[in-house]
């Protein structure tokens, strides 16, 4: 019989275990609660739809036009290099660059952000633009995009890659036909992760795209007419919150935060779809 | 850099422009390009008593022009904004707060056209910067806000200020605050300073005060926009004129200094102004009159460059923290549609039938240049090519 | 009977390749061309790092001889006064940058943050993982991925608006009463214990999303194993799952560790400012990178605070690369399983 002692330990853990979740649980139920509360009074289609005044708008568009952003240059730049370190680096080189590039994964946001305004919006004489505010962006979730896109392609069984040679197919064909679209629901996940802490970031653009200006909305890559800059959710969220200037900007704040968790759930969930497509493709290929 | 379309095209692209809130003219003139906009031109070479004509027009195109700075000078802007572009159909004016320190390095840096500054430019700014100018536009004040339920009047000084944010006077009853209010019941309460985290032009007014009536903070920390801080202990930061009132208004036993344009909200939060001891040991409240006093006094002899502070001016009702508000520009314009669409908003700015109507001003509570400065000032605009 | 025809000799076969190897030598032309433009994007990440890298040290250099040791000696950051920060009046007190305090708010508040995450994380992911039914896991574990996707700006306003107030009326004050030193300070919303419990619930999501894979993939035999020999489940958590998991946890740990070194918007917002260090664990602090944020617009008409905050971000960025080495470091060291049981299996 397990002893009086070892069965009040296992309970005290467990229940340890229990009040850990809880502490995972309160904060998220928590913040959905109060932001809800929050945007309720000013919640309604012309506040979404209207680019006026306190219109969200204009940052809807803007903080999607970045994750489009995001997703062409962080996409095509992440995977391209995904696929060479996994598929065409060999030894030294190919060591040191996964090296750098998980190095590059640690970089502190606000540290892009600086050296963004420095080189890209001062140095260039970009201003607070679009293309800077997605480069940050870029930057700052590419070694993501790079390391899953390498660990799904190599996690492709090898069987597959000599069956497509012994039929004769050229090395970018087999890439193009087989590993790509077989790695695919890993490398899916991985820009889905990326898309999702872009669309969360604040410190980088503040200094590349810039802090909203009020009213008015500039979507040109570069030279925004003197520092119009571009509106982003997060944005919206900050400068209502902390500077302002109607009762309803708090509100207002916490509808612009209600729509970046909309977009994050839509996210999330397309994230789970494309997994369990990945686990299933798993299962079905146990060769 | 002249646009050549044809004018049939300009006002519907105006008209349609993406995103902007503000109201764009119906388009007052359609005519020849020489035509003035209004009559506020003629009107504010008229009313300025001979001075420099400021080559106001109507831009051929239509021009955005961008500012960004003082959060105690953005409210006016946005008063204003509407009434420019009817006066002017091709000038638009688009503004943001940041604090007057990001203004004017945004003009500097030429990200924005315009910084809005509470605070003129120093002289190593000046020096850094050849054909760098700080235009004043209106006159405004700043008060010093408390949040303390019980007290519906409150007089304090410039000393009793420095001590209170150097952590010197911690409590609200503290013989130096209660011997400058007989009479009024003071709670134990702790003074909780609420200071501007952002590179700000109310501070710089602030400061100015307190290093003028303080010799340590005056040694220690002098004043500029953004200062060391001394530590306190029960202090607050706030973002903004907007941030300051919030900050207050929710935190019983604070104190703050708040601009004008922001007091009917931060009245709204619960807060009241305090009267300030003036230069000549009278303690007055922030009244037009008052503020009219401290810039009769501080205007009678300012210098070429237009960098006046009006801190602290003699006389018997003078307000204490009285300014001009500045808009920081370069006097050398990549383009001469922008400089003209600048010259434009200028001299709108300060027309007593443009910006400077007496609607436009009360609804910010500030104040028209005084005359004495008007020549000095339409001569800078005109300057700006 | 063997042929006496003379063949040809066989030309020494290669040594044998690998199947990824061998495919790897038939590249045509058109696979030479992807190849190139594939290098260059490979490349990318690397001249990335570089670009950055220097672009912080230069702007940094002319800050770190200026600023010299004592930057990193002295807690206190004065801007400079007068004339001597590009400022106004007569008096001039030139500007005297020390990082040391700033490093204090980061560090402390991270480990703060890491000491309440990491053991929440792991017992919420054994809860998960180990307890729950599998049909609930799926929709309890939509928890971990909405705490990891809500963005920092929202952390801190709820931080500062609901949970700091919260936690300052209603724990705050016991602890405080209790009287160990340093947690003994007056209580209130914001300041370095808010800052840091706001980030544990920031990076709980990385740890625990991490270690609930980590266990799941614990091979049930050695599972089975604990059951046959008696063990209660939470023995078998202790002497089976946990070090099976651990240099799992300790990388995920790291990285929650880099996130919060990094942390720039929540912090700015409920880290109440202070300068110096803090009187006690509820006073206001600073971190690193919330004072780049917080006087860059500041820095912009004064160059030696902006080559200073550069200064800052390179001390910040070379915090995080050491980081990054020592979890490369450690996971090489206690690398895969050391598992007593089931090795062997």
């Amino acid at each position: 019989m397990i002893s009086m002692r070892r069965r009040m330990t296992g309970f005290a853990f467990w229940g340890f275990c229990v009040l850990a979740f809880l502490f995972i649980a309160a904060p998220s139920i928590s913040i959905i609660e109060s932001i809800i509360r929050q945007a309720a009074p000013v919640l309604s289609w012309s506040l979404l739809t209207s680019s006026k005044g306190n219109g969200l708008a204009n940052a809807i568009l803007g903080s999607l036009i970045l994750l489009l952003g995001v997703l062409i240059v962080a996409g095509i730049i992440g995977v391209a290099a995904g696929t060479y370190l996994a598929e065409y680096a060999t030894g030294r080189p190919r060591r040191l660059l996964r090296f750098f590039s998980e190095i590059l994964a640690g970089m502190p946001s606000i540290v892009i952000g600086y050296i963004g305004y420095v080189s890209l919006v001062v140095g260039l004489h970009w201003q607070f633009s679009l293309a800077a505010g997605i480069i940050a962006l870029s930057v700052l979730v590419l070694p993501y995009i790079v390391k899953t896109t390498e660990v799904s392609l190599m996690q492709v069984p090898t069987a597959l890659r000599e069956a497509a040679s012994g039929l004769g197919m050229p090395r970018w064909q087999t890439l193009r036909r087989i590993l790509i679209p077989t790695a695919l629901p890993g490398i899916s996940s991985g820009i889905i992760v990326a898309l999702a802490i872009s669309t969360g970031e604040l410190a980088p653009l503040l200094f590349t795209a810039g802090p909203t200006l009020n009213g008015s909305a500039s979507f040109a890559l570069t030279h925004t007419n003197h520092g119009i800059g571009l509106p982003y959710l997060t944005d919206v969220v900050f400068f209502n919150q902390t500077q302002g200037e109607t009762a309803q900007s708090p509100h207002i704040a916490a509808a612009a935060g209600l729509v970046l968790l909309v977009i994050l759930i839509i996210l999330i969930v397309l994230g789970r779809i494309v997994s369990q497509r990945a686990r299933r493709q798993t299962a079905r290929m146990a060769l | 850099m002249k646009r050549l379309l044809p004018l049939a095209l300009i006002v519907p692209l105006a008209v349609a422009g993406c995103g902007s809130s503000s109201k764009t003219g119906t388009g007052t003139n359609s005519s020849t390009t020489a035509s003035t906009g209004s009559s506020a031109t003629s009107a504010t070479t008229a009313s300025s008593g001979g001075s420099a004509n400021m080559n106001t027009a109507n831009p051929t195109a239509p021009v955005t022009i961008t500012e960004a700075g003082s959060s105690l000078l953005y409210p006016y802007l946005q008063t204003i904004t509407p009434g420019l572009s009817t006066a002017y159909s091709n000038v638009k004016l688009s503004s943001a707060a940041g604090g007057s320190g990001a203004g004017i390095s945004d003009a500097i840096n030429g990200t924005t056209n315009l910084g809005g500054s509470d605070a003129y430019l120093s002289p190593s700014e000046f020096s850094s910067n050849s054909g760098l100018l700080n235009i004043p536009i209106v006159v405004s004040s700043q008060d010093v806000d408390y949040n303390l339920s019980g007290v519906s009047s409150l007089k304090l000084s410039g000393s009793v200020l420095a001590q209170i944010y150097q952590g010197k006077i911690t409590t609200w009853n503290n013989q130096a605050i209660a011997s400058l209010n007989p009479g009024v019941t003071l709670p134990s309460e702790a003074i909780v300073p609420v200071r501007r985290q952002d590179s700000s032009g109310d501070t710089f007014l602030f400061t100015s005060l307190l290093s003028k009536t303080d010799p340590t903070w005056s040694s220690t920390v002098s004043y500029n926009t953004k200062v060391n801080w001394p530590s306190v202990g029960a202090e607050k930061d706030a973002t903004g004129n907007a941030g300051m009132v919030q900050v207050c208004g929710a935190t019983p036993g604070c104190i703050a200094y708040i601009g004008i344009s922001s007091q009917s909200k931060a009245e709204a939060a619960g807060l009241k102004a305090a009267q300030l001891q003036n230069a000549s040991g009278a303690f007055v409240a922030n009244t037009p009159s008052n503020v009219l006093a401290a810039v009769q006094a501080g205007s009678s002899n300012i210098p070429s460059n237009l960098a006046q502070p009006l801190i602290y001016e003699p006389g018997a009702t003078a307000y204490p923290i009285v300014n001009f508000e500045y808009i920081v520009v370069k006097s050398s314009q990549s383009s001469s549609s922008t400089a003209q669409a600048i010259r434009d908003f200028l001299a709108y700015a300060i027309s007593p039938t443009g910006g400077s109507s007496t609607t436009n001003l009360a609804a910010d509570q500030f104040q028209a240049l005084p005359s004495s400065v008007l020549g000095p000032v339409q001569t800078a605009i005109a300057s700006i090519q | 009977m063997t042929a006496t025809v003379e063949r040809p000799q066989k030309p020494t076969a290669p040594p044998a390749l690998s199947a990824r190897a061998k495919s790897r030598s038939e590249l045509t032309s058109a696979d030479r061309v992807i190849r190139a433009f594939l290098a260059v994007a490979g490349v990318i990440p690397t001249a990335a790092l570089v670009f950055l890298a220097v672009v912080m040290l230069r702007q940094a250099l002319p800050a770190i001889s200026a600023n010299g040791t004592h930057f990193f000696t002295s807690t206190k950051f004065n801007i400079g006064v007068g004339a001597s920060n590009g400022g106004y009046g007569t008096t001039t007190v030139a500007a005297s940058y020390g990082v040391l305090a700033l490093l204090f708010g980061t560090l402390m508040c991270s480990i703060i943050a890491l000491v309440i995450a990491v053991p929440v994380s792991v017992a919420g992911a054994l809860l998960l993982a180990e307890k729950v039914p599998a049909r609930f896991q799926n929709p309890l574990g939509v928890f971990l991925e909405l705490l990891a996707g809500i963005p920092s700006v929202v952390y801190g306003i709820w931080g500062y608006f609901t949970l700091g107030p919260f936690l300052s009326h209603n724990i705050y004050r016991w602890l405080s009463d209790v009287g160990i030193p340093w947690l003994d300070g007056r209580p209130q919303a914001t300041g370095l214990l808010t800052a840091s419990i706001v980030l544990a619930v920031m990076i709980v999501p990385i740890i625990a999303a991490t270690t609930r894979e980590l266990i799941r993939s614990v091979p049930t035999v050695s599972k089975e194993g604990a059951v046959a020999l008696g063990l209660t489940s939470a023995e078998s958590v202790r002497f089976v799952t946990i070090p099976y998991v651990r240099s799992g946890v300790v990388a995920a740990s790291l990285l929650g560790w880099a996130r919060a070194l990094g942390e720039t918007i929540a912090v700015l917002i409920i880290s109440g400012d202070g300068a110096g260090v803090p009187h006690s664990i509820f006073g206001n602090f600073y971190t690193m990178a919330a004072e780049i944020a917080g006087d860059l617009d500041a820095a912009l008409t004064d160059p030696s605070l902006m080559h200073t905050l550069g200064e800052i971000g390179l001390v910040l960025l070379v915090i995080t690369l050491i980081t990054n080495f020592a979890g490369r470091l450690i996971t090489q060291r206690f690398g895969g399983v050391n598992l007593p049981v089931g090795a062997g299996l």
